[in-house]
């Protein structure tokens, strides 16, 4: 029964949920692309994004422009103590990275669980209504998520295009060991990839906390989602992310609204299946002996 | 003589000590839990630990379980099913194999209920599950050494949909949103016959569980023109962003669970967007009957008390009578007390009703009163209380 309204509605949802997996994407592509680390603990980090907004915003109650950069600074200034203990470990070591992130993936959940309980609950939004324009009907936090990805990736861009730290992530992440040479201090430059790409993984969480629910054990899904979308992209390709998410938002909400969630989930993972036999390094990314 | 004066009271009060413990607990005894403790079922999985937990505890606070001379204090071994098959059947054989356990409570859902059976039947290990699936009660095993203390569709899904027809006679088609596994493939048949039976038409569309965005789903089926949403046996955390997305696409129709167990978290979750939302419960937690165990849920956790929670304190005080009237740990000596027991008055529901020989062959399904619940603001309605069909 497809109407044009129908049709319209499929293009909104498709860019709400790609709004949502490139803002989720874009801190785990960026760990990748500079130091080669899968991380695996992306969506606790993107939990505990979730709480920290959960405390910034709805317990305190500061101001949501306030809270909501706030909130993800503050896990991210956190958490480099595990730069220090357990990421730095791990740098250029893909593989390994995988293994121990996974275990520390799995420490961050069950604490959170002894901290806070299982039960999921809702973070509130500044804007929880409904627009209806001629007939479509788009929720306010979605457009808030949609605005704020991309920002986020046009911030992102300017910063690794124009400037002096940009270019240095760029050009440790295209050969690490002349940008040593150059005079490039990797030490400063990892921390302060780390401390980004984090922050966007808690700011990510807050919004999907916001979205969809609040629990420990919330971050399996955005770290799913964005293992596809930099897999479809190309791992560390930040164009990459965008073309990812895209193409993921708009084929889950159009195969989901014509044909179900079955065929959905099937012809996603299908397309990255395929992907990895015919194209691994993605369909903006470059291959490793380049 | 002061000196033996308080080597003779220090020994009175060691002696006594020790006489009081031997009074309250010759030995301890525990019971097996397989429950979800991590993953999208967690809070169930916990509802039941802790139903089955607070029943545990009353009985050891009056000086432990009295059967055949001796006093038990009671315990529990839970492992963790993560709300699936396989990890199901790992847990099960660690609890029989392992630890030598002979009761067994959960686990939740029809994947893991289904998986445990080939291990507790043959051990003739008592178990009490809940889960819809029919197989669970109707198998080669004839439900031997297992009980459902739960209702499942079969039980409550004519009552609710005739209910429906009456509270709501606008409804024409009925749209249900069902998890693409075991639970819901057993949900679907019996709740499509009866909507069919009372002349609604019905649209049935699946989800994957561990899905948050059930958008395009939900306006794939709204675009069937349904007037009603029956979530029926989604998780609370899948019910409560299906109640709050399907108002974010517009819906104004009725959304509705004729399944799963549980509101307020459905709330937490959904919001002011929860209003009107219609639900199957197994608790009124104003009911007078109900107030000592939601006080002792408050006292000893956090969190809200979901449906779980009534379910496994029932079935441990019944499991626990059983034992006390065999005066054995025999399982199947306990097995045919928990059969007697028909009529027993139980805490929670009054008098208590086995079921099933018409649907499974055998008396092993619990018939329990069941609520349906409307948000309505701030608070939550018993709009109307129902009763199983055998």
């Amino acid at each position: 029964m497809l109407t044009p309204l129908m049709l319209g509605q499929v293009v909104i949802n498709g860019i709400s949920l790609s709004a949502i997996y490139i803002l989720v994407a874009l801190g785990f592509t960026l760990l990748f692309g500079i130091m080669r680390v899968v991380n695996f603990a992306h969506g606790s980090f993107a939990m505990l994004g979730g709480y920290a907004l959960f405390y910034f915003y709805g317990q305190w109650e500061l101001p949501y422009l306030l809270a909501a950069p706030l909130a993800a600074a503050s896990v991210a200034v956190a958490s480099l103590v595990l730069e220090r203990l357990v990421f730095r470990l791990f740098y250029q070591k893909m593989f390994q990275s995988m293994i121990a992130l996974l275990g520390l993936d799995m420490a961050i959940t069950f604490t959170a669980l002894l901290v806070w309980n299982p039960y999921e609950r809702s973070v509130p939004t500044p804007l929880d209504g409904v627009l209806s324009v001629s007939g479509l009907i788009i929720p306010e936090d979605k457009l808030v998520i949609t605005g704020v990805a991309a920002v986020a990736l046009l911030a992102f861009w300017l910063f690794t295009r124009f400037t002096r730290h940009g270019l240095a992530l760029r050009a440790a992440s295209q050969d690490l060991e002349i940008a040593q040479i150059q005079g490039v201090d990797t030490t400063r430059l990892y921390r302060l990839a780390f401390l980004i790409a984090i922050f966007m993984a808690a700011l990510a969480g807050g919004f999907y906390a916001q979205t969809y629910s609040l629990s420990p054990t919330m971050g399996e899904r955005p770290l799913l989602m964005a293992f596809i979308v930099v897999i479809l992209g190309g791992m560390g390709s930040i164009p990459g992310v965008a073309l990812g998410g895209l193409l993921l938002g708009f084929s889950e909400s159009a195969l989901s609204t014509f044909y179900g969630s079955a065929v959905s989930t099937f012809v996603s993972f299908g397309v990255v299946f395929l992907l990895l036999i015919f194209r691994p390094w993605g369909i903006l990314g470059t291959p490793e002996h380049e | 003589m002061q000196v033996t004066s308080w080597a003779v009271a220090s020994a009175l009060v060691v002696a006594s000590a020790f006489t009081s413990v031997a009074a309250r607990a010759d030995e301890d005894l525990k019971l097996g839990v397989i429950a979800a403790l991590s993953g999208g079922g967690t809070a169930w999985g916990l509802g039941l630990q802790r139903g089955v937990q607070i029943a545990l505890d009353e009985v050891n606070a009056s000086g432990g379980l009295k059967v055949g001379g001796k006093t038990y204090k009671l315990g529990l071994v839970a492992y963790d099913d993560q709300y699936n098959a396989a990890q199901a059947k790992t847990a099960v054989d660690r609890l029989v194999q392992q630890d030598g356990i002979k009761f067994i409570m959960g686990p939740i859902g029809s994947p893991g209920a289904l998986s445990s059976l080939s291990v507790t039947q043959p051990a003739k290990v008592l178990q009490f599950v809940d889960g819809y699936a029919p197989g669970i009660l109707k198998n080669d095993f004839n439900a031997a050494y297992i009980f459902r203390v739960d209702n499942s569709n079969l039980e409550f899904s004519e009552r609710i949909v005739t209910w429906i027809k009456q509270a709501m006679p606008e409804v024409r088609k009925v749209g249900m949103i069902v998890p693409n596994d075991a639970t819901g493939q057993a949900a679907v048949p019996t709740l499509t016959a009866a909507y069919k039976k009372q002349g609604l038409d019905v649209w049935v569309d699946f989800y994957e569980r561990g899905n948050k965005e059930f958008t395009p789903v939900l306006l794939r089926m709204m675009a069937q023109n349904v007037d009603l949403f029956d979530l029926n046996s989604a998780s609370p955390g899948d019910a409560g962003l299906m109640v709050k997305q399907v108002r974010q696409i517009g819906f104004k129709g009725k959304v509705l669970q004729a399944g799963g167990a549980g509101v307020d978290e459905i709330v937490a979750i959904a919001g002011p967007l929860a209003n009107g939302f219609i639900k199957y419960d197994v608790v009124d937690e104003a009911d007078a009957r109900t107030k000592p165990l939601v006080d002792a849920y408050a006292r000893k956790f956090s969190g809200p008390m979901n449906g779980m929670v009534p379910i496994y304190y029932n079935a441990t005080q019944i499991l626990l009578e059983a034992m006390r009237r065999a005066d054995s740990l025999d399982t199947t000596k306990v097995r045919d007390e928990v059969e007697k027991l028909q009529g027993w008055n139980t805490q929670l529901y009054g008098p208590l009703r086995w079921g099933g020989q018409v649907s499974y062959g055998n008396n092993h399904q619990i018939m329990l009163p069941f609520y349906m619940k409307q948000v309505d603001g701030k608070s939550i309605r018993v709009l109307s209380t129902l009763q199983p069909v055998d």
